[in-house]
């Protein structure tokens, strides 16, 4: 039996006139690894940052681990910052423009959470941030700044930052979508990696063939609603709805062929 | 005609010239110790969520921001006793009203660096799990506190030559004593020019300092806050 991480049922979102989730239902389990893919303006970013509270959402229900976040009354879910707080921190995420702290050295942004929210005493937030800065690859880079840096190894900061929290769960929000094209496959494979180690992941993606080769589980949105859902095959290879396959066709209109005396 | 210049006599008095420098310098580091911390407090509760305390505050900070600071001295000096009998001494009546007021104008400053940090700043940092004040001490402040030091050093020198007028009270600032020795030794030409170089003395670095600030975080690409 699998367990349940994160849920959430009937999710709405309305920016003032502008309904942008129109209710969503989606289950995350332990272990699971789910792509989230649409057109922009589908709402796949809004739910990625409705599930760790960077947006409130306007009614329907979030679950950590089966128990409801926020306070039941009258029907509606409240929510009080100070109840957000540790729920936040339990639920890792991973920006399009890496928001790194500009004024911090790469150690200690990832020491940052460990050091100001989790409170861990000085030779454990430090051992730690630089154990997850091995994982990601740049462990040499501790003492540099993030503007010394390039996009990829910015954003691999960015995923050591969320990791050294030792979140439940991780959520990318266009990961790759700000980097250079040569710099999209290094920060997919350490995506990848923490993947096959087991991490439940859910990412907002543009990379078609990396959630083909990397999620178990796609789920494609359009206009607030989930549309299609089901293995990375069934949707991106024999999408059923109408507006999938079309989705897909222009993403895949252009592409280059394949050497002629191919191997 | 040819007015000969005679300075003999006031640096003969130098040293009163000297302390009421002395004096000058006590209001406006006062008035900073007091107001940088409270401009910072009403910059962060015009920043609030809640609407009747970003109102109120802000209709304060405007107020001594726009009405003249000799009035505001004249009412802590005069009015307040009358009024509440709270009595004052020159010094204090001095630091009271140069404290608020320069707090109104650091509150401006504070609000204009903490809103020039990008949301995704804040976003990283609430996605980590800091509440609202950590995020706050930790990230925004001393991203902001760098881009706010130019605007920071033009108030100071604006501060330190508005504290003049507390010499309309009776306090020993520097103008006053030029203008006690410029009455004994009928030389006010020498001492006000003397008072003024005394003025340019303590002011000019900081003047100095701000266009190297602003000019290195120009470099870095960093804009500043005014």
């Amino acid at each position: 039996m699998s367990l349940e991480i994160l849920s959430c049922r009937n999710l709405k979102k309305q920016f003032v006139e502008n309904q942008v989730l129109r209710g969503i239902d989606l289950q995350i389990n332990k272990g699971e690894s789910l792509a989230i893919i649409g057109a922009s303006g589908s709402g796949k970013s809004t739910l990625l940052r409705c599930l760790n509270f960077l947006e409130i959402p306007s009614s329907g229900e979030v679950s950590l681990r089966g128990e409801l976040i926020g306070s039941r009354q009258n029907g509606q879910v409240l929510y009080q910052e100070r109840d957000l707080i540790p729920i936040r921190a339990k639920i890792g995420m991973v920006f399009q423009h890496f928001n790194l702290f500009p004024h911090m050295t790469v150690l200690q942004n990832v020491m940052e959470g460990p050091r100001t929210v989790l409170k861990l005493p000085k030779s454990e937030y430090e051992s730690r941030a630089i154990s997850y800065l091995e994982k990601v690859g740049i462990p040499e880079k501790r003492n540099a700044y993030p503007s010394e840096l390039s996009g990829g190894q910015q954003q691999r900061v960015a995923i050591a930052r969320a990791l050294a929290m030792e979140p439940e769960i991780m959520l990318f929000d266009e990961a790759t979508s700000a980097l250079d094209p040569e710099l999209v496959g290094e920060v997919l494979d350490v995506i990848l990696k923490l993947m096959q180690e087991g991490l439940t992941c859910v990412l907002v993606t543009h990379e078609l063939g990396f959630a083909y080769s990397a999620a178990q589980r796609v789920l494609f949105m359009h206009n607030g609603v989930v549309l299609e859902e089901g293995s990375a095959y069934d949707v991106l290879v024999e999408p059923q709805q109408p507006r999938t396959i079309e989705f897909l066709r222009g993403h895949s209109r252009f592409q280059l062929p394949s050497p002629k005396n191919s191997q | 005609m040819g007015y000969v210049w005679e300075f003999g006599v006031v640096f003969n008095q130098l040293d009163l010239l000297l302390a009421g420098l002395l004096n000058t310098l006590k209001i406006t580091g006062g008035a900073l110790l007091f107001g940088i911390p409270l401009g910072l407090l009403a910059a962060i509760l015009r920043l609030s969520t809640y609407k009747w305390l970003r109102v109120s505050v802000g209709v304060l900070i405007e107020f001594f921001r726009t009405t003249p600071p000799i009035v505001q001295l004249f009412w802590f000096f005069f009015a307040l006793p009358m009024l509440s009998g709270i009595e004052m001494d020159p010094f204090r009546a001095s630091l009271v009203t140069f404290s608020i007021q320069s707090s109104a104008f650091f509150a401006e400053v504070f609000r204009g660096g903490i809103v020039s940090i990008e949301r995704g700043q804040w976003e990283a940092a609430r996605a980590i799990g800091m509440s609202y004040l950590e995020s706050m001490r930790r990230i925004i402040l001393p991203q902001a506190v760098k881009r706010m030091i130019p605007a920071f050093l033009e108030r100071v020198i604006e501060l330190m030559k508005t504290t003049t007028l507390v010499a309309t009270v009776s306090y020993a600032d520097l103008l006053y004593q030029a203008n006690n020795i410029a009455q004994s030794t009928y030389r006010p030409l020498e001492v006000f020019t003397v008072a003024a170089g005394l003025y340019f003395i303590v002011l000019f670095p900081t003047s100095l300092l701000v266009k190297r600030i602003e000019r290195q975080l120009a470099k870095t690409g960093e804009g500043t806050v005014h």
